[in-house]
């Protein structure tokens, strides 16, 4: 079993780092422990825990943006700025479980949000780092614009604790809109469900959900979700309808957003057999993924944020699983696009199956550059 | 205006390398004769250095054979779009080849479906929304340049515009990227997927300022027109009074897509050259628009006009009719080049400050130009917090008034820094901040930021002499004097 380690402050977990480094200790940084299934997993000899590097550092509500340790729960940060009437727009999964701010960008973790408020590395302006060395890093800052020096802020996102221990992060973050809703229509098809958000995705309406889901055999479902003041909200919600009518299907207002939005937004987390694989797309190729999706597997179940093009597939068919999971990572690639397995049930599946990302030199330079030693997280990304 | 000192490194360089150049590329792709190599030697900030000589690529084949050739014999490669930038990236401070992206400025693709554009570097900014305007389209960050401003200039420097505020500044739109590094690779990054696997090289790589490589084509998002706009531009007897409006309309939970601000030195250059119809005896003005469906756009504006008159507007003007916006927004993009009815040189500085810091930190602009006995004009974007103060000058007055007036900069940058701010917001530090890095980062921050370089350009021959403090010209400012 690794040993576990929580240090307080960012100084301890810098010289934390510096000590396994010099002894050649390998570390996994784990925050609320939502994504253990993420990346190439490999057992290291140390667990750097998060959870006391927690809390919130600063807000400035008339400035709109919050300054948090990387430990802190999504939940508590948003507990925080609700008693301020503001919210931090990254609708990430896995906030019941204990989601934490750490693990959100180390993850790249984001919800159907992102296509009207932007991703983590749209609204993440700064972090503190410790790495390897033991030095503490600062990049961006806490204003919501700066161009002084390299962005690495970037470089953390989606690194998977490979590169160094985000300790502490600023956000840009919005007031809350008065109104929220959303409405649902099914369509037969995935063409129709995918063409009818397409549609809508290219008006000025700026929903804050575009999601098209099967999660059974009774259809493709879209569901549109609206927020800001009301006028613009039920335009939305009237074009869903409009549109639904030209595709041969009816949309229906649904009472409360986050019970139409939530389940599908932990798909993963529901997924204990089979396995989940995650693309992300060019918009127009989503269609023809979903029906691969579903040749390979009539029984899988599909979550698309369709403004974004990032599609979800659970092949439930643990039978056909290595060979169908394979393919439908070929079929992202063929399409322009790439995917990874998110969470597989069944061992021996590569999650960054298939060749390596454009640019792999580089990011192994990186790696060598901000952990010489090799002592986060070998193997987990997608470059090792 | 100011020769910048000359840094001399081992490597091939003056008739020599113009000599090799074109008998590598040929004759039409290379600039080496001095009255051409004039044109070259300044950007839009006040530094000047010449280049040994201009090439002219017309693919990336030629900047990669281009980049191999200079990696072997220690040449500086310096890319340049329009040359408008505000912070002389574009400068050949150490001497070298400059590339000109004049002959790559085509739209390669319009993909309509995807929402993506894929572009040369030296495609115009303004040039690629009028190609998608037909389908509906448009790309998003808006320099107050866009007319002459090119796609690989904005990626280098990470461009910012009035409308960023809601709808983000460069790295926000970039999905792709084809790179040179200056040993002559070619990479491409990322593509028309929302993001690619593997660290984000292409975030990393946008806002580097021709530090890391050179980019020779980009992938960018598209994004739908507002079906509407209302633009309104509040009056105000003070500055005090119209920064307050910015914070009352932000604390109402209103985000406009652009609250502009203009102060009274400002609006007299502007309504002398453009007339925008400006009122004269203002303190202060902002320009605040709203787009997006045309449900409620009335409403919002009704209350962001409550809010002005609150904050003791002395006169409210909303734009009519496409051509009324038009010219209230012709006024704030022509704004700094109206300058030169005020005085023969400007300086602009691209602080960022916390917005709820914009009075306080106005007034000490205001004491920086009376103690320097310096005019200085604020044009900026005030919902961001990104400072514009432009001070003007004489520079036929010598090296000694730049040097103050650069004195007078670095002052406001250094309040900006107290405040919890940023150096440069948009235009991008290059060899005008270099030596401010240090105000604002830590001798760690900055190492860490040279591990970055060092992965992408080993070789130190892209664009040398930016960004990080140079220890000939940057003494006065110790590494260790940062916090």
């Amino acid at each position: 079993m690794p040993r576990v380690e929580r240090p307080a402050t960012a100084e301890d977990c810098a010289a934390l780092l510096r000590a396994c480094a010099a002894d050649g200790q390998t570390v996994r940084v784990r925050g609320g422990g939502t994504k253990d299934h993420l990346g190439r997993l490999y057992l290291t000899a140390v667990t750097l825990e998060t959870a006391r590097l927690a809390g919130i550092v600063d807000h400035v509500p008339e400035d709109l943006t919050v300054t948090v340790r990387a430990g802190t729960t999504l939940r508590a940060v948003r507990d925080a700025l609700a008693a301020h009437g503001q919210f931090l727009p990254i609708d990430a999964p896995h906030v019941g479980r204990g989601a934490t701010i750490g693990g959100v960008i180390a993850a790249d973790s984001n919800g159907f949000g992102r296509y009207r408020y932007g991703s983590v590395r749209d609204l993440l302006l700064g972090v503190r780092a410790a790495l390897p060395d033991g030095t503490i890093a600062r990049s961006g800052g806490r204003v919501v614009k700066n161009v002084a020096g390299y962005d690495l802020d970037k470089l953390f996102i989606g690194s998977l604790g490979t590169l160094g221990v985000v300790v502490e992060a600023t956000f840009k973050i919005l007031p809350v809109p008065p109104v929220a809703r959303a409405a649902t229509a099914t369509f037969a098809t995935p063409g129709g469900a995918f063409g009818a958000a397409d549609t809508l995705v290219r008006t000025s309406l700026r929903p804050t959900a575009v999601v098209v889901a099967r999660t059974d055999e009774s259809g493709w479902r879209l569901v549109i979700a609206a927020a800001g003041e009301a006028a613009p909200v039920e335009r939305a919600l009237a074009e869903l309808t409009r549109v639904a009518a030209t595709r041969d299907a009816t949309a229906t207002a649904a009472g409360d957003v986050e019970a139409e939005l939530g389940p599908l937004r932990e798909l993963v987390d529901a997924a204990e057999t089979g396995a989940v694989v995650r693309a992300a797309l060019p918009l127009s190729a989503q269609t023809a993924f979903a029906e691969t999706a579903l040749h390979l597997d009539r029984s899988a179940r599909v979550v698309a944020d369709a403004a974004s093009g990032i599609v979800l597939v659970h092949l439930r068919d643990d039978a056909g699983l290595p060979a169908a999971a394979d393919a439908l990572l070929a079929n992202a690639r063929v399409l322009g696009g790439s995917a990874r397995i998110e969470r597989a049930a069944v061992p021996g599946l590569d999650p960054f199956g298939g060749p390596e990302p454009a640019g792999a030199f580089l990011m192994r330079r990186l790696k060598d550059a901000f952990d010489p030693s090799g002592i986060l997280e070998p193997a987990r990304s997608a470059v090792g | 205006m100011t020769v910048a000192p000359a840094v001399v490194r081992a490597g091939l360089r003056g008739a020599e390398l113009a000599a090799s150049l074109r008998e590598l590329l040929g004759d039409e792709k290379v600039l080496w004769a001095r009255e051409d190599l004039l044109l070259y030697e300044y950007d839009g900030a006040v530094d000047t250095a010449t280049p040994d000589a201009v090439v002219l690529p017309n693919e990336t084949a030629d900047v990669a054979k281009l980049a191999r050739f200079c990696a072997e014999h220690g040449v500086p490669l310096v890319p340049r779009g329009a040359g408008t930038g505000l912070s002389g990236g574009a400068i050949p401070v150490e001497g070298g080849v400059v590339i000109s992206f004049a002959r790559m400025s085509r739209i390669l693709e319009l993909d309509v479906p995807n929402l993506r554009a894929v572009v040369q570097p030296g495609l115009v900014n303004l040039h690629l929304s009028t190609a998608a305007a037909p389908h509906g389209l448009y790309f998003a960050p808006d320099p107050s340049s866009q007319k002459a401003c090119t796609l690989g200039g904005n990626v280098a420097e990470n461009s910012g515009g009035p409308h960023t505020l809601a709808y983000g500044v460069t790295t926000n739109h970039v999905t792709g990227l084809e790179l040179v590094l200056s040993d002559g690779t070619v990479v491409r990054l990322g593509g028309k997927s929302i993001e690619s696997p593997g660290y984000d090289l292409v975030g990393t790589f946008v806002g580097s300022e021709g530090t890391l490589g050179i980019v020779t084509e980009i992938t960018v998002k598209l994004i739908p027109l507002p079906e509407d706009k209302r633009t309104l531009m509040a009056a105000f007897p003070t500055m005090d009074d119209a920064s307050n409006t910015v914070s009352a309309i932000i604390g109402a939970g209103i985000v406009p897509s652009a609250i502009e601000m203009m102060d009274q030195l400002s609006i007299q250059a502007v309504e002398a050259s453009v007339g925008a119809g400006y009122p004269l005896d203002a303190g202060g003005i902002l320009l605040v628009e709203v787009d997006g469906v045309r449900d409620g756009l009335d409403d919002l504006l009704e209350r962001i006009e409550a809010i002005c008159r609150a904050s003791h507007a002395q006169e409210l003007r909303v734009a009519a009719t496409a051509l009324e916006r038009d010219k209230l927004w012709a006024g704030r993009k022509g704004a700094f080049a109206a300058m030169g009815r005020l005085a023969s040189d400007y300086y602009v500085q691209d602080g960022v400050i916390p917005r709820t810091k914009l009075p306080q930190v106005l007034r000490h602009v205001v004491d920086v130009g009376e103690r320097y006995g310096l005019r200085i004009a604020n044009v900026f974007h005030a919902g961001d917090g990104n400072l514009h103060p432009l001070i003007m000058f004489d520079g036929s007055k010598g090296p000694a008034e730049v040097e103050r007036v650069k004195e007078a900069g670095r002052e406001i940058l250094e309040m900006c820094i107290d405040v919890g701010g940023s150096i440069t917001g948009e235009h991008g530090v290059g060899m005008e901040k270099n030596c401010y890095m240090p105000l604002q980062y830590s001798p760690v921050d900055l190492a860490v930021m040279r591990r970055v370089k060092d992965a992408f350009d080993p070789l130190g021959l892209a664009n040398p002499g930016k960004m990080f403090p140079t220890p000939g010209k940057c003494k006065e400012f110790s590494l260790n004097a940062a916090r």
